[in-house]
């Protein structure tokens, strides 16, 4: 199995050692400061994020690798500004100087998005993540949001996706044995075999969904409070860093 | 001790019951094994023994706790550890010790205790140093074993098996068995369904079913002679 989108990368650097809270905190306040930031904050927020790169130990290559997929997605942002905003002609026709600064100003923000929530499963283990989710979220349970079985959903969930794709390749395997082809034809013939994949892995997962809630009930489970092995504490370091966090932020959205 | 008394199962919409009067008393420490064919209701039966199902007629009680009262099935379950058959599908933590501690934690215990239990839980089954591993990069016998370390986290005083060898190599096999037996002289009851007959020689009392009813039931002597 291949390095995935975002995946932890092991370290034990200041960021990785954050409470997942502040950090959760971070990528959600630094998400509200860029969301109409000028040049001013758009330069200072990536020094910032340079900055957690280098303090987390995490290389270009890293970033890069998170953003790759989402290439067409910029370069689409990046065009439509460069070509459709009214300014003054430059030397490409129908672009403007306008549309080139927009188009970088813009597509930037989406692409720091993107890296600063990569940053955050870079650096936090899965499971560390889903505590500091749920503890995000208990002020949210007079709502009637169950945060405690959220956590537990979103964590079966990410705890079933490779024994689904092995699931998957096993019975695409089982299926060329018997013949078939899943490169030949034409795009709609492909969907169409693809589609005998679906079915059994559907079937086979609702099966298997079944025993695991047995499992799980035969363990104890049930909805509401349970405790967790894994404490979370705010050190003084954590409250710095989240007071920092405000700060900036209150500056960047004073600047609107 | 668990007591069954003339327990009849029929799952919904099933004209003929699966459990036609079973009578079955498994005491503290003791090693049961069930066999029987396929669809004689040997995993039917267990799963009455820590109130995963409700009898239809008849009663289930252990250590005096009646599985029909909803408000003692956690206690119950804590008691009784249940072993399913396919390990893939009883891990529910992303890695080993987080899985591990997923039955505790429901126990509400405080954070001490879940790891003080996690790292014994593990131990005794000898994957001490794979605690941080996530479960679908183990082998099937090193699968089954967290399945143990998971129900031993809970400290059981029964630990009921549905075939716990199947889809297991010989090696791995043979350290099941004799992982159970080792967990038996410490005094935990086993209750262990087979239809592998030398798994259960060892067996302080084997319980042969046949089509929802118990046909014979005695020492591995009694019960072979009888054969």
């Amino acid at each position: 199995m291949g390095y995935k989108l975002g995946q932890y990368i092991p370290g034990s650097s200041l960021v990785h050692r954050l409470d997942p809270r502040v950090k959760i905190a971070a990528v959600m306040l630094v998400s509200i400061t860029v969301l109409r930031a000028d040049a001013f904050i758009v330069v200072a927020v990536t020094i910032l994020l340079a900055g957690i790169t280098f303090i987390a130990r995490l290389s270009l290559a890293h970033l890069l690798r998170a953003v790759r997929p989402l290439v067409i997605f910029f370069a689409l942002i990046f065009l439509v500004h460069l070509f459709f905003t009214p300014g003054a002609p430059s030397p490409l026709p129908l672009a403007t100087y306008e549309g080139l600064y927009r188009g970088v100003l813009l597509t930037w923000r989406f692409v720091f998005l993107i890296l600063s929530a990569a940053i955050l499963t870079m650096t936090t283990l899965p499971s560390e993540l889903i505590s500091g989710l749920e503890r995000c979220l208990r002020p949210l349970r007079p709502l009637g949001i169950p945060s405690h079985d959220v956590a537990v959903m979103v964590s079966i969930v990410l705890r079933f996706v490779p024994t689904l794709l092995q699931e998957l390749d096993q019975i695409k395997e089982a299926q060329m044995a018997r013949g078939a082809d899943f490169k030949a034809g034409n795009l709609l013939a492909r969907m169409k075999r693809v589609s005998s994949l679906v079915i059994p892995l559907i079937r086979n997962s609702i099966l298997r969904a079944e025993e695991v809630a047995m499992g799980m009930e035969g363990r104890g489970y049930h909805r509401g409070p349970r405790t967790y092995m894994r404490e979370l504490r705010m050190t003084p370091s954590d409250y710095i860093i989240l007071a920092l966090l405000v700060i900036l932020t209150g500056l960047g959205v004073y600047r609107w | 001790m668990i007591k069954v008394e003339n327990l009849v199962h029929r799952y919904d919409g099933d004209d003929v019951p699966v459990l036609r009067g079973i009578n079955l008393e498994i005491k503290e420490g003791e090693y049961v094994a069930i066999i029987g064919p396929i669809g004689c209701g040997k995993t039917t039966l267990i799963k009455h023994l820590n109130a995963l199902l409700i009898p239809t007629e008849g009663n289930v009680w252990v250590d005096g706790m009646n599985t029909r009262d909803t408000s003692l099935a956690g206690e119950i379950r804590r008691r009784v550890g249940m072993v399913f058959q396919n390990p893939d599908n009883q891990i529910v933590g992303m890695t080993v010790e987080e899985d591990v501690a997923f039955g505790p934690e429901n126990l509400r215990l405080p954070p001490g205790e879940i790891r003080r239990r996690v790292t014994e839980a593990l131990e005794a089954v000898g994957m001490g140093s794979y605690a941080q591993r996530h479960p679908h990069t183990l082998s099937g016998g090193e699968k089954r074993l967290v399945t143990l370390a998971d129900i031993l986290a809970m400290n059981p005083r029964y630990i009921a098996l549905d075939e716990p060898t199947s889809s297991l190599d010989p090696a791995g096999r043979e350290m099941v068995l004799t992982l159970l037996r080792g967990l038996n002289k410490q005094g935990i009851a086993m209750i262990h369904v087979t239809h592998n007959m030398d798994e259960i020689t060892g067996a302080d009392r084997i319980i042969v079913m046949e089509d929802g009813r118990i046909v014979l039931s005695g020492t591995p002597g009694e019960v072979f002679s009888g054969v």
